[in-house]
């Protein structure tokens, strides 16, 4: 807690170093400057480094304060959903202006807005804009709904949640229920957000139709990173200090902190809620480069990703989430795109695409039992860190607390 | 039409057996020859009336196209058998030996001919001595009612024995007189009589009586007719658009151009890159628009616009009521109050329906969770991939139909395979994984959902993505059905019965056997367990696989009531938890009102919003989410130090 | 003797079993106090009433000149009020060094923001070090409080509770699990200690009560059962009745 920053935080500089020479490399190999690097890899490569910042707010909640948060992938599709209503709309307006200005007689305001609204709700069957989207022409007000939104879900739920004192698993459970709901809510036509069509269309940017994808990719390539690199500092400096000592209190012996008089519920929210409005930029970033947010983001499968990426990494540590995610993603996006041949054992045929899962699935079941330090295990072997000799104890009562094995001596 | 009735009732069966049907047939030969709807109904008429004997089967000839007419003009009938066709007398009905259709003339009833020779013999069917006929023609007149049907069917009612019949003849006989009986009075009797009646067709009948039609008329004055109510454009029951539009239909107001119509208008009057004056690049602005048009409608080329202001004056002008279209107000009187009573009936049935379907998903739920109580509740393990093991019993079950042709024998072996398959694999996971992680609750949630991955991917590597059948035996293929508001499916009877065996089986288990002493006495101290001799390692080992066995059985139950997909799992484990948690850990009864709240509640807020069963489902977590607030440890829940406080 | 705590009448029950019986206790500002007692007596389930972790089916508390009641509010704010606890195991954070832990416990401003600008002055590194010099443990200051020994962690908890600066310290059996000597140094620091503010020390240790040197209360079945001097309560037929079985 003591000494500068940059002493408390020595992986910060590594990192965005890292961010840096990956983007600059990028940028001068890609399609865009007349290099090799095709759109889609910059474009995983752009989702990829918003999946990190979105494992990093999951280790916020996860790694340093215990809370198994199975809600953060609702934060990021909110994220998704909130910039891409400005950009569904603001496109839909250029494209109807278009279309409407080879008239004879020029279209009122009022028929703009009921032919965009038409061509954005006719597939569920309406024309009207709902109320939620009464800011969507406005790039400003979406943006600040990217972070409040999520943040105020986060706030409610967790001021729920958390005064009743549900913990561990039970909370899981309950921020998976939320999850669910939220998912199942917009999965209907009504909820004023095109049902399970979800919002689509949106790695157009509007005005830009003359820029070509290549360009576009690189542009998010370049926010993301810029994204991850203040995310991570902005962990680097909540987690070094007096905070971060409290919530991983919090994370091993919640007791103490509450009878040394903290209040334990306020730091879980205020944690909570930080994390959520992360994850929602990064979910901001992202869905434009995927290009389309629907609720099927949101099923159960996919809010224990993050988790997973996470525990990949090793929790606890910002870096390990934003390896374990990079790792992750890159690899699953290696493995599904078909490019790997099939592996022929005798019987059984091994069909990457379809049988990556079950080894994600499996290498996770094997990264929780045998390396708790996931992936940052590695980095501990050349850092010399030691683990202490707690005879197989955790180092606290609750059910969030580090195991002997991710800790340091 | 009511002449029928009337001759029918006048002749009588005693006027009968006088003539012959050759020569009634003759009488009315050239209308029956001429072949016109219009012209043809008489000859019916006098045929039916005549009483004869042989006029059905004559009847039902030319219906079928199987009268015809030789050369001297005799009328007989033609049957075809063994691909030669014979001659039959019209009167005695005796085969009178081949018949040379060459020299003779088909009669061809048209449809609608052939549709009023129906409506007559349904008469004859009303009395006919096969009951099953007699049946059939309920049936049709149920669907087909015709006013002059009314008068047969009551005198058919007199001489039926079979009681069923009888009570349906009668019921007809009062949904016939309601809506085309002569008398005011015998009307609402019949009104009155059927008001306790909760049948679909009675609804249906008795609606049409209330139906009404817009009248608008002076303000002040009063509509003639049979007056319903007064409504006041832009309320509930009448849009300010819908009256409007009905004083320009009546030609009490003039019509309103729309905006698409004023576009049109002005496109179709420019003249020189402007209209009305106004240059077409300022257009844009709604109010120039509203001048441009005006300049033309003042020049009389369009209909003037038509402002909010006057649309009002307009409507203010007038009163619109609704009449009914029925002209007696006796009559309407009685269908209110009989769709008053009848309402309230259905309501309450639809309760008793309501219910039973909460009890039906309750049951679901029940048996969907009752293996996670045991592994999260008794063992605090919980496990994600419990919804694969609900995938693997289905699956099961699906491999042995294919194997075991006999429905009712597969769904037999079923049964213990799928235990079988689900323990075992219970067993291995815990042996392999969950033991390694006791008392690290979320690192146990998060390695048994990898699990819960790779299952799932198997299995749609395994058996496809598609939805695989699990067919139930025929016995429990059919529905249990009261009325026709209360009805519930055989395999929901049967999915409640199990869910109730395995209430018993479990508490059998765990009060009865050295197996559930054992499991509680771990539950409870496991170190102290373990000193009295208890190897808590087997003890675990055992539960876990007993909560997936039943996991595998509640996968096979499901499976016969949802398709087998390898998402099934997955679409049950939230609500399993939910139930769980809901509940209270630890207790068996706790899981049984946990479901029997998730399974209500989610039914009752789809009663509230019937079309949206996803709004139902997202409405019942938030309430669960509230309800934790209230009672944290569930609706049953261990107070004190053993709850760990 | 001006008072600070007064539980009056308090009982509670946890499915039937009446864990705690119409108690009444008091302390003064400055004072030490042991409370001791068979298994089962109500020692802990009467600091967890004290501490706002159990609340009392009926009775009153009352703290401070003021005489605020302690029903009702959350742990946090009791021991903001001035109640500090130590649990009967060690309870530190065991990831952090213990210049961390007594950082976090340095009475300051408690709320989520004022801990995220938070940064330790002069002062605050002063009291650390004088703190640690208290409880033995300044060589020790940049280790992991995990790898302490027992009694070390059992001491860094006291220091962490004097960092709170409690009018009130709450101790659940200090010295078990202790060598000699470090049963010693733990008297110290508590006798220390209560110079300035009041201690309750819950023991079942005779030996170590006696060392102590203090008032006694006995506790049984939930309820005061004897009150005075360590000698004038052993000699007390009730007591001795309860400690030796009937």
């Amino acid at each position: 807690m003591t000494g500068s920053f940059l002493k408390r935080n020595p992986s910060v500089p590594i990192m965005l170093g890292a961010l840096l020479l990956v983007t600059f490399l990028v940028s001068i190999l890609s399609e865009a400057a007349g290099g090799g690097l095709s759109t889609s890899f910059v474009k995983t490569l752009g989702m990829t480094l918003c999946l990190a910042l979105a494992a990093l707010a999951m280790d916020l909640v996860w790694g340093y304060a215990g809370i198994l948060s199975l809600g953060n992938i609702a934060f990021f599709a909110l994220g998704g959903y909130m910039i891409g209503m400005w950009l569904m709309t603001a496109r839909t307006e250029n494209i109807v202006a278009e279309s409407l200005a080879g008239s004879v007689i020029p279209p009122t305001p009022a028929e703009i807005r009921d032919a965009v609204g038409g061509q954005i709700f006719g597939v569920v069957g309406s024309s009207d804009f709902p109320p939620i989207w009464s800011l969507s022409s406005s790039l400003w007000a979406q943006l600040a709904l990217v972070v409040l939104v999520p943040s105020l879900l986060a706030l409610v739920f967790g001021w729920l949640a958390f005064r009743s004192r549900v913990t561990g698993v039970y909370l899981s459970i309950l921020t998976q229920a939320m999850t669910l709901a939220l998912a199942l809510y917009l999965f209907q036509n009504d909820s004023g957000l095109r049902g399970n069509n979800g919002l689509s269309g949106l790695q157009n940017l509007p005005g830009q139709g003359d820029v070509p994808q290549a360009q576009v990719a690189l542009w998010f390539l370049w926010g993301s990173a810029v994204a991850l690199g203040l995310g991570y500092v902005l962990c680097a400096w909540v987690v070094s200090g007096k905070f971060g000592a409290i919530l991983r209190g919090i994370r091993d012996n919640e007791a103490r902190v509450r009878f040394l008089g903290y209040p334990v519920e306020g730091f879980k929210l205020a944690v909570f809620t930080l994390s959520a409005a992360i994850t929602g930029i990064a979910g901001a970033l992202y869905y434009p480069q995927a290009g389309i947010v629907n609720p099927a983001e949101m099923m159960p499968i996919a809010s224990i990703y993050l988790a997973v990426w996470v525990a990949i990494g090793g929790r606890g540590r910002l870096y390990g989430a934003v390896i374990g995610a990079i790792v992750v993603s890159l690899v699953s996006s290696f493995f599904t795109s078909g490019q790997l041949p099939d592996l022929d054992l005798g019987p059984l045929r091994i069909v990457w695409v379809d049988w990556w899962l079950v080894f994600l699935g499996l290498s996770f079941v094997a990264v929780t039992l045998f390396a708790p330090r996931g992936l940052g295990g590695l980095v501990d072997l050349w850092t010399h860190r030691r683990r202490p000799s707690r005879h197989g104890a955790d180092l606290g009562p609750d059910r969030g607390s580090f195991r002997e094995e991710e800790a340091e001596a | 039409m009511t002449a029928l009735a009337a001759l029918w009732l006048a002749l009588g069966p005693a006027t009968a057996q006088t003539g012959s049907v050759q020569d009634l047939l003759q009488d009315q030969g050239d209308l029956i020859e001429q072949s016109s709807r219009r012209t043809i109904q008489p000859a019916i008429d006098a045929i039916v009336a005549s009483g004869l004997e042989r006029v059905q089967p004559v009847l039902q000839a030319w219906q079928n196209k199987a009268l015809w007419r030789d050369a001297e003009g005799r009328f007989w009938r033609v049957i075809e058998r063994d691909g030669a066709e014979i001659l039959v007398d019209v009167d005695t009905g005796e085969e009178t030996g081949p018949a040379n259709t060459d020299a003779m003339e088909q009669i061809k009833p048209n449809s609608g001919i052939r549709a009023l020779i129906g409506t007559a013999l349904v008469q004859f069917q009303l009395t006919d001595p096969e009951p099953r006929r007699r049946r059939e023609a309920l049936v049709s007149i149920t669907r087909d009612p015709e006013p002059e049907l009314l008068a047969p069917l009551r005198a058919s009612i007199e001489t039926e024995e079979d009681a069923d019949l009888r009570a349906r003849k009668i019921r007809l006989e009062r949904l016939l007189t309601m809506r085309f009986g002569t008398a005011e009075a015998e009307r609402v009797s019949a009104i009155e009589a059927l008001s306790t009646d909760t049948a679909v067709e009675v609804r249906a009948a008795l609606n049409p009586l209330l139906a009404t039609r817009l009248e608008v008329v002076p303000a002040g004055a009063t509509p003639e007719g049979n007056v319903a109510r007064a409504l006041s454009p832009g309320g509930e029951r009448l849009s300010m658009g819908a009256a409007y539009a009905r004083l320009v239909e009546e030609g009490l107001a003039p019509a309103r151009p729309d905006n698409s119509d004023i576009r049109a208008a002005l496109e179709a009057n420019r003249e020189a890159g402007r209209v009305g004056g106004v240059p077409l690049g300022a257009l844009g602005d709604p109010a120039v628009r509203a001048r441009a048009y005006d300049a033309l409608a003042a020049r009389g080329t369009v209909p003037p616009r038509v402002e909010d202001g006057d649309v009002e004056a307009a409507l203010g002008a007038h009163d619109f009521f609704g009449v009914y279209v029925e002209p007696s107000s006796a009559v309407t009187d009685a269908a209110r109050a009989a769709i008053t009573s009848i309402g309230l009936r259905v309501g309450a049935m639809k309760g008793v329906d309501i219910g039973l379907d909460a009890l039906s998903l309750a049951s679901i739920y029940f048996l969907a969770a009752i293996g996670l109580a045991v592994t999260f509740g008794v063992m605090g393990v919980i496990n994600m991939a419990h919804g694969e093991f609900i995938m693997m019993g289905a699956y099961t079950a699906y491999l042995v139909q294919q194997i075991v042709p006999d429905r009712t024998l597969s769904l037999i072996a079923a049964l213990p395979a799928a235990f079988v398959v689900t323990f075992a694999a219970g067993v291995a996971m815990e042996r392999l994984v969950i033991r390694h992680l006791y008392h690290r609750p979320l690192e146990t949630l998060l390695a048994t959902f990898g699990i819960s991955i790779a299952l799932q991917q198997l299995a749609k590597i395994i058996f496809g993505t598609q939805a695989r059948p699990l067919t139930a035996p025929d016995w429990l293929g059919g529905a249990w059905i009261l009325n026709d508001v209360v009805g519930i499916s055989y395999i929901r009877i049967a999915i409640f019965v199990l869910a109730l065996m395995f209430l018993g089986f479990f508490l059998f288990l765990m009060k009865r056997t050295r197996l559930g002493l054992e499991t509680r006495a771990v539950t409870q101290n496991p170190g102290m367990a373990g000193s009295v001799g208890i190897d808590p390692g087997r003890v675990n080992m055992l539960t876990f696989g007993l909560g997936s066995g039943i996991a595998g059985i509640a996968g096979v139950a499901i499976g016969l009531y949802a398709k087998v997909t390898s998402e099934m799992g997955a679409d049950y484990i939230v609500q399993s938890f939910m139930t769980v948690v809901v509940g209270g850990v630890g207790n068996i009864w706790g899981t049984l009102a946990g479901a029997a709240m998730i399974g209500g509640l989610q039914k009752g807020i789809e009663v509230l919003n019937p079309s949206n069963t996803l709004a139902a489902q997202t409405y019942m977590i938030v309430a669960v989410i509230i309800f934790i607030q209230f009672r944290p440890r569930g609706i049953i829940a261990l107070r004190g130090r053993a709850a760990g406080d | 003797m001006s008072t600070l705590l007064e539980v009056s009448g308090v009982s509670v029950s946890f499915d039937g079993f009446r864990a705690i019986n119409n108690l009444s206790f008091r302390m003064g500002a400055a004072e030490l106090r042991a409370v001791i007692g068979p298994n089962g007596a109500g020692k802990t389930t009467f600091m967890d009433i004290v501490t706002g972790k159990t609340r009392p089916d009926k009775g009153t508390i009352r703290w401070g000149e003021k005489g605020l009641s302690l029903l009702g509010l959350s742990e946090a704010r009791i021991a903001r009020e001035g109640v500090g606890r130590k649990f009967q195991k060690p309870t530190v954070f065991e990831d952090q060094t213990v210049q961390s832990n007594l950082i976090v416990s340095l009475k300051n401003r408690r709320g989520p923001f004022a801990a995220l600008f938070y940064r330790p002055g002069q002062g605050d590194i002063a009291r650390v070090e004088a703190l640690a010099e208290k409880i033995g443990l300044t060589a020790h200051l940049a280790r992991k409080a995990g790898e302490l020994s027992h009694g070390q962690k059992q001491w860094l908890e006291i220091g962490m509770l004097l960092a709170q600066e409690p009018r009130l310290l709450l101790v659940d059996e200090p010295a078990a699990g202790m060598t000699l000597e470090e049963r010693e140094k733990t008297t110290d620091i508590l006798v220390e200690a209560a110079k300035t503010r009041a201690v309750v020390v819950v023991e079942h240790d005779m030996e170590f009560v006696r060392r102590l040197n203090c008032r006694v209360t006995v506790l049984h079945e939930g309820s005061v059962l004897a009150e005075g001097s360590l000698d004038h309560v052993t000699s007390n037929p009730d007591v001795i009745d309860v400690y030796l079985g009937r």
